[in-house]
């Protein structure tokens, strides 16, 4: 698979980022119809080819590699020198740590041998990290002989947030995780809360059930058989980190939005949120991967220009409020309207076409 | 993401540990590595057993498992047998090959536990096998009372291997295990583990509950509830009739049947598969029609429902 | 900043003896467990063994007795006497505790701690919200929150008290209400929960 690694991009200051065109092309867009509302969009984790474009679709591995790989690992180093609070692990979850690092190494050494290799001679294990230029042989469960924890060590060579979750007492404890690409949730405040309680700010899912099924369907989830959903919000700028602690930093931005700017600086921000059981510790690890593209970027793609208009222009008021949108939303829908013939659009999140139009 | 959800195993050793226990040592048919596992795993075997025309699917404990020396299981001759003990006991030998599950588990040790105590009926203490195993690795408190016959009692010790300071207790039969006197003796953060016959582990449950210990704290063994007795499905415009097997969903055998029920969790939560029911009593194990629905009968979710008798008519 | 139909905000029931525990053991944060924190028909004399907090230091407690009143000197002195406590315990044990919210969850987590499960402890929050507020900006811990606007007493930012509450942390979440519009803000209120 041809990755063309684009690493002096940058996801805060003069964010220097954009996509290609394959890019826009295997983007997860996350709207399957005009409108939206919330649901247990949970399906199996297979591989399948959406998206498409010579570097397949996104959904197509296990754990996404895509051109700003090199550029996002930089970005995580930067905000974990900054705040080491981004992750933290409770003790307890020493064996998920393990499990973590033992499932992104045998899936990426997998996905993309040309970039990842895994050797392994009983607990003596060697990894190699080409794009990053990484090469550490080390004693599987052996924590002395990795430069940090195992989670850390391999989540800072992945793209995406990552959560550990205990699976007890009837419901998971979010008991480890790292953030530093969140949409506005704090690691530090939420670590060891339940499935309901770190869920507790989310408005009107929990009047509809959605949360109950969606945590019966997660500790159902089996070994080998992983699931994934997609989750939206809106970000100004391409900036990974919008964490709650960085508030003060990225929330003057929403108010820095003009008709002329923002179709090139709005970005429609999707989570591909992956859920795999890990077999030593018998816990779940949650994948958070967040895809950045401008609205400008998608509208490139005809049938995404006219229902991301429509989605957005219908969007229950208390949802585009929670998802921090209610300052330029009416001029997002201004700017869409543009691309917005009113003609029928397929049902499905495939882009229908194969490569942009000029 | 998994592309062999099924693995390949070869039995690598086979020892008579009694006259009644067998431990098999399974491995990758290729040599390769296995998926690790967490104590109480259990895996499900494909036994092709003469006599039986379709292949018998039974679960074991996994009593250890190592990536990369296998799986080890117990496995306890019952006479009569519906024919996968025997059938492992008398016909399996080294070098035959046989399909399993990949670990599943139902039975994991509570991260919070400050202590644990492990009670086992005969062939029950497999999976506490896999517990001491891993209380050792990490240092973790631990007691262990196995209750088995007069006979049993020094193959089950060789088995636990107790060490120095470790309390293990082996009774001869249920009558000299005092539950309420173990059981009210343990500290504040303990959680019991009980795993043989459905009677011990009532018991164990019912004098928990009767000394305080709240249920969340109190244990059994658990191999889950997949598949059932299998039923006949009706397709309603056609009258075409599907047999839905055993150990087969309902939206498996459709798919299997060529019709296309349309899904997408397929584990009972999103009510995408819903299809209407004609006729026929409902065995629901969905988590999305309402308790209304539930007893309306006139819907059902074919990725994890039953028929709760022996046949079921679609309205499709 | 979305409306405060926060689902984490724990909600407190008015207490009972649970009929399923062996042994039960009432806690307050005051002299006498308020009368208000019972369920109808239950009152702290059905509860065989109760803490309170005398707060003078010359009360002289029996932690380990397992039957009637203790007194003990402050807060923390019972905390310490109840670790004490639940370290020689055998299950069956069910706790109650009364008073300030965040006394409760103190409570709560010496439980936890002890390796008890949820079912295992009852609280209930009484007097005026007094709330913990962790600013999630510097992480300095505000307590004693009256109101839902506060100033840092760390970084100085002015922070709305959302009703999103760490049980493992024991204290609400601060955010910087101004960050999108310096200077923008809304009416200063007493909390009323």
């Amino acid at each position: 698979m041809t990755i063309a690694f684009k690493p002096d991009e940058t996801f805060r200051g003069d964010f220097r980022y954009a996509n290609s065109p394959a890019a826009i092309l295997r983007f997860p867009f996350p709207f399957d119809q005009d409108s939206y509302m919330y649901g247990i969009n949970m399906e199996p984790h297979t591989r399948s080819q959406k998206g498409g474009g010579q570097m397949g679709g996104a959904f197509a591995v296990a754990f996404d590699v895509d051109e700003h790989y090199v550029a996002e690992c930089a970005e995580r180093a930067a905000v974990l020198a900054a705040d080491p609070g981004r992750c933290q692990v409770l003790p307890h979850m020493i064996e998920a740590e393990w499990d973590t690092l033992e499932l992104i190494m045998e899936s990426l050494s997998a996905d993309y041998p040309e970039h990842f290799v895994l050797e392994r001679q009983g607990n003596d294990w060697t990894w190699t990290n080409r794009p990053l230029g990484l090469h550490q042989r080390f004693r599987f469960g052996d924590v002395s002989s990795l430069p940090h924890g195992p989670f850390e060590y391999i989540t800072r060579q992945a793209q995406g947030d990552f959560t550990l979750q205990d699976q007890r007492d009837g419901t998971l404890y979010m008991d480890g995780g790292i953030a530093t690409t969140q949409a506005d949730w704090s690691l530090s405040f939420d670590l060891g809360m339940t499935f309901h309680e770190w869920h507790g700010p989310v408005p009107l899912a929990h009047q509809k059930g959605v949360f109950e099924r969606a945590l019966s369907y997660l500790m159902r989830v089996r070994y080998g058989h992983p699931a994934r959903r997609l989750n939206w919000t809106m970000t100004v700028h391409p900036r990974l980190d919008t964490s709650p602690e960085n508030y003060p930093v990225w929330g003057p931005d929403r108010t820095t939005l003009t008709a002329d700017n923002i179709g090139e600086t709005l970005h429609l921000r999707v989570e591909l949120q992956t859920f795999y059981r890990l077999p030593r510790s018998n816990g779940l690890l949650f994948g958070i991967r967040a895809y950045l593209a401008s609205i400008d970027e998608l509208a490139r793609v005809p049938k995404w220009g006219r229902r991301l208009h429509r989605v957005l222009r219908d969007l229950h008021p208390e949802i585009g409020a929670y998802k921090g949108t209610d300052r330029f939303r009416a001029l997002a829908v201004a700017h869409l309207a543009r691309v917005d013939d009113g003609a029928p659009t397929s049902p499905g999140i495939q882009p229908d076409i194969q490569s942009l139009p000029a | 993401m998994m592309d062999q959800p099924v693995l390949a195993l070869c039995v690598a050793a086979s020892e008579a540990l009694s006259p009644t226990l067998r431990r098999l040592t399974l491995v990758a048919a290729d040599g390769g590595r296995l998926p690790p596992a967490a104590a109480g795993a259990h895996v499900t075997l494909t036994l092709s057993v003469a006599g039986h025309a379709r292949p018998l699917k039974n679960s074991y404990t996994l009593v250890s498992a190592d990536p990369e020396r296998g799986y080890t299981l117990i496995v306890r001759r019952t006479n009569p047998s519906r024919g996968g003990s025997q059938h492992i006991h008398e016909a399996l030998t080294v070098g035959d090959g046989l399909e399993a599950s990949v670990p599943h588990n139902l039975f994991a040790l509570h991260s919070q536990a400050k202590k644990v105590l492990l009670i086992g009926g005969g062939i029950g203490i497999t999976p506490l096998l896999a517990f001491v195993a891993a209380l050792r690795a990490r240092g973790g408190r631990f007691e262990l009372h196995q209750i088995c016959s007069a006979e049993e009692q020094d193959t089950f010790a060789a088995l636990i291997g107790a060490q120095p300071g470790e309390t293990v207790h082996l009774h001869a039969g249920r009558a000299s295990f005092d539950a309420a006197a173990v059981l009210g003796a343990q500290p504040l953060g303990t959680h019991v583990y009980s795993c043989g016959p459905a009677a011990l582990m009532d018991a164990i449950e019912r004098q928990a509950a009767a000394l305080g210990w709240p249920a969340s704290h109190v244990h059994r063994e658990d191999f889950g509830a997949a598949g059932g007795e299998p039923f006949t499905l009706t397709i309603g415009s056609s009258g075409a009739r599907i047999a839905v097997a055993a150990d087969q969903t309902m939206l498996e055998a459709l798919e299997a049947a060529g019709i296309d029920a349309g899904s997408l969790c397929r584990g009972g939560a999103c009510g995408v598969c819903a299809v209407p029911v004609r006729a026929g009593e409902l065995e629901h194990r969905d988590h999305y029609l309402s308790a209304q629905e539930r007893q309306s009968g006139g819907l059902v979710m074919p990725c994890v429902s039953r028929a709760r008798g022996d046949s079921l008519v679609l309205d499709i | 900043m979305s409306g405060q139909d926060i689902k984490s905000r724990p909600i407190y029931t008015p207490l009972a003896r649970d009929p399923a525990g062996r042994a039960h053991l009432l806690i307050s944060d005051g002299a006498a467990p308020s009368p208000e924190a019972f369920a109808p028909g239950t009152s702290a004399a059905d509860f065989a063994e109760i803490w309170n907090v005398m707060g003078h230091s010359q009360a002289l407690p029996a932690p380990l007795a397992g039957s009637g009143a203790q007194a003990f000197r402050s807060a923390s002195h019972l905390l310490d006497m109840l670790r004490h406590r639940l370290a020689r315990e055998t299950m069956g044990l069910r706790l109650y505790a009364v008073g300030a919210e965040h006394f409760c969850w103190d409570v709560a987590g010496c439980a936890s701690a002890a390796g008890m499960g949820r079912e295992e402890f009852f609280l209930f929050a009484t007097g005026k919200p007094s709330r913990r507020v962790v600013c999630v900006h510097c992480r300095t811990l505000n307590a004693h929150v009256r109101t839902n606007l506060i100033t840092c007493a760390g970084c100085h930012a002015q922070l709305f008290v959302r009703d999103h509450f760490s049980r493992r942390g024991n204290a609400f979440m601060g955010v910087q209400l101004d960050a999108e519009a310096p200077g923008e803000t809304i009416d200063l209120e007493e909390l009323t929960s």
